[in-house]
């Protein structure tokens, strides 16, 4: 990468990738004492060529790549390639199969929150005590799944056609449960953590994204959610359950650093409400469509859209009639809030040390940037 | 006759007489030597009988024993402490499940662990730095009276800006040795300390002097024999507050740890070094945080005040005044688990916005209460 000419007044600190809190990433900051005058973020440590893989890779094996792009939220990748891959064939997955997908969904969408939550407290030096309690919580999360998928993050449990099993015996009783202590803890997180003082100092005011900049920028998923915009691909462009099921998109006015913490705390809550709604309500029937075994789709284009829990990841895919898929371009959200980080410098005042609270406000996750 | 008279004086003069004069000297050398040894021990008993205070002052308490032990516990005391804040267990497998041999085990890796000078550093501030950081807050532990003979070194009315003073001296290693070690990282965190002490001293040294002159004098023992109806805790609660951030502040803990914040610095000024070098940071936190704790109940809880236990006054004061340090470290160690870390400039700001001026009321109520004949 060519790194832009430094400013004659100013010193470049590399966050590098040798560091303690910079992740798979390296940020060069210029910045004349403590106020950071640009922000050039250095992407690609990770690149991995997932797209180029799952032109290798037949459609049902292509599930497993790209579930890896972001650990901590595989089933809403998933189902973003799945979706595209149903749309292609033309197959509707059973009403049971839906709910469980957006069950699934919603679970780790908790889960990714729960880690982005820990991280950004982190950041303010409140370590790591408040990363550990919800390391800790999603444990219940990741119980949960293993009951249901036999593994704990990356499960290849969703199939164009429905899903691969159905929910075992017990398991509406251990959600209920599992959710009624997560609302417990959150409540403590509320009052522990985001109503503490000096917490309070560190994130209100940092980094403030205003509604116009957001939109122009093209922030995406809680970035987005927290400067005010009300986008959400769930309430937009339904799939899976849905538009069957009852949630608010949360929505915050500030724009910095603390409403985009607030949205995705308001944004657990809405999930827990959801999977509690799943659990209580869904239908029965299949749960999957047969598709046959050795998959050929005949030449089309389609375009998928999933809320993953940073933002809207977009599926493109060409298909040719062959067994692998043509060209699968992903569109991945966390990309596209590292340019609205790096405007951030412009935008608003950032200091040095609000560099980690506001990395970790957007909450990019690097595998997914590089793919 | 004559000639053999001359040969015989001078075959005398320079064989046998200096064979003679030199085994005089050898022998008397040697009684000299021997009588010396013999008197050794009689000699080292003396030296014990006569200095035995001092000596164990110096070397017990509040010597190097003392540091030593109080910087290993509390080391010991804060893994396992805030682990539980943390819903972890501390340190669990070396010493059964107490976990107190895992200090001596990092100890001796820190010890065995090779030094890296990085390239183009100041080779000689970069070694000698982590060497003297820790001694400065040492030497100012040896002026803390733990009774009222029992002094290291008595100052008399100089115990307390001799104190201050040298403890103005601790904000330039980190400063020296953020610039020696040739990095970035460090020499923000060099900038940082700066900051972080300019921010904190002038509050500090002006509740310090209130309680001077609610007592009258600078003499830390005749502060102490001032609080003996009534700790200067009360009547000046103002500085009460202030000297409690003050003493985490000047020891560098968190949530004021700004100079040596993980997340954007690595580990600001205390980066590059490695080994036993960084074990003498690490142990500079605490004897720095043992040194402003010691002045802190010196000045406001007491000092070795106390009802006399069993009847011995020497011990008891010893005892009420590791007491009071005792209840003041965990307070100390468990808001580390509970306050995220300031900025910088929201530091500066709670340090020249706040504590000065509530410092300065500090002052003049201290003044107010001396003028009105309260506190005579």
């Amino acid at each position: 990468m060519s790194e832009p000419k430094i400013e004659p007044d100013l010193m470049r600190v590399s966050w590098g990738p040798q560091h303690p809190m910079s992740g798979q990433t390296r940020i060069l900051l210029d910045i004349d004492g403590e106020i950071v005058h640009r922000l050039t973020a250095d992407l690609g440590f990770t690149h991995r060529g997932i797209e180029k893989i799952l032109e290798n890779r037949t459609f049902l094996q292509g599930i497993i790549p790209i579930e890896r792009m972001v650990m901590v939220d595989t089933a809403n990748i998933g189902l973003g390639y799945v979706l595209a891959i149903e749309e292609a064939l033309g197959v509707e997955p059973p009403e049971r199969a839906d709910w469980i997908r957006s069950m699934i969904c919603e679970f780790y969408r908790i889960n990714s929150h729960l880690y982005a939550f820990g991280l950004q407290v982190e950041a303010t030096a409140y370590f790591p005590a408040v990363f550990l309690w919800t390391t800790i919580d999603r444990e219940i999360i990741l119980d949960l799944q293993e009951q249901l998928t036999g593994a704990r993050w990356s499960y290849n449990f969703f199939m164009p056609g429905g899903v691969h099993a159905d929910i075992p015996e017990g398991f509406q009783d251990k959600v209920l449960e599992g959710v009624e202590y997560l609302r417990g803890r959150f409540k403590q997180y509320w009052g522990a953590m985001v109503e503490n003082a000096i917490f309070e100092m560190r994130n209100e005011g940092v980094a403030v994204l205003r509604k116009e900049d957001a939109i122009r920028l093209g922030a995406t998923g809680p970035v987005l959610r927290g400067s005010g915009v009300d986008m959400d691909v769930r309430k937009d462009d339904p799939y899976a359950a849905y538009g069957d099921l009852d949630f608010k998109v949360v929505t915050e006015a500030e724009g910095d650093a603390m409403a985009r913490l607030k949205v995705r705390f308001h944004e657990i809550e809405q999930s827990l409400d959801i999977i509690e709604q799943v659990a209580n309500e869904i239908p029965g029937g299949p749960v999957r469509t047969r598709i046959p075994l050795f998959l050929r789709i005949k030449p089309t284009e389609v375009l998928s859209r999933v809320e993953t829990a940073r933002g809207e990841l977009g599926i493109h895919m060409f298909t040719d009639g062959g067994m692998n898929p043509y060209r699968v371009q992903i569109n991945s959200p966390s990309l596209r809030n590292m340019y609205v980080f790096e405007r951030l410098a412009e935008l608003d005042e950032i200091l040095l040390a609000d560099v980690p609270v506001v990395i970790n406000s957007i909450d990019p996750w690097y595998l997914d940037s590089d793919r | 006759m004559n000639d053999l008279l001359t040969i015989w004086k001078a075959l005398f003069t320079y064989t046998i007489a200096p064979l003679e004069i030199s085994g005089k000297l050898i022998a008397g050398l040697f009684n000299s030597f021997t009588s010396a040894l013999w008197s050794l021990p009689g000699w080292l008993l003396r030296f014990f009988w006569f200095n035995f205070k001092p000596l164990m002052q110096v070397l017990l308490l509040p010597g190097l024993a003392f540091i030593l032990l109080f910087a290993i516990i509390v080391v010991w005391f804060e893994r396992k402490f805030l682990a539980r804040a943390m819903l972890k267990v501390g340190p669990y497998y070396c010493g059964k499940r107490s976990g107190w041999l895992q200090l001596i085990a990092d100890f001796l890796k820190l010890f065995l662990k090779e030094i890296i000078i990085p390239y183009d550093a100041h080779k000689i501030l970069f070694l000698l730095m982590p060497v003297m950081l820790p001694t400065i807050p040492a030497l100012a532990v040896i002026l803390i009276p733990f009774d009222q003979n029992w002094v290291l070194f008595n100052a008399g009315s100089l115990s307390l800006p001799m104190f201050i003073a040298i403890a103005g001296l601790a904000p330039l290693i980190p400063i020296f040795s953020g610039w020696a070690a040739n990095n970035k990282y460090t020499i923000i965190g060099s900038f940082r300390t700066a900051y972080l002490y300019i921010s904190a001293e002038i509050p500090l040294v002006i509740c310090a002097a209130a309680t001077a002159i609610m007592a009258g004098s600078f003499n830390l023992v005749e502060i102490v024999e001032a609080q003996a109806n009534l700790w200067f805790a009360v009547p000046q609660f103002i500085g009460f507050v202030i000297f409690f951030l003050g003493l985490i502040i000047e020891s560098e803990r968190t949530p004021f740890d700004i100079p040596t914040a993980e997340v954007e610095l690595v580990m600001g000024w205390r980066t590059e070094f490695s080994g036993i070098l960084f074990g003498f940071t690490m142990m500079a936190e605490y004897v720095g945080f043992l040194a402003w704790s010691l002045l802190f109940i010196t000045l406001y809880l007491g000092g070795f005040n106390g009802p006399n236990v069993l009847g011995l006054p020497l011990y008891s004061h010893v005892f009420w005044l590791l007491l009071k340090l005792a209840v003041l470290v965990p307070i100390v160690i468990i808001i580390r688990g509970i306050f995220p870390r300031l900025r910088m400039d929201q530091m500066l700001r709670l340090g020249w916005y706040y504590l000065t001026p509530l410092a300065v009321l500090n002052l003049f109520i201290v003044l107010t209460l001396k003028l009105l004949g309260v506190f005579p």
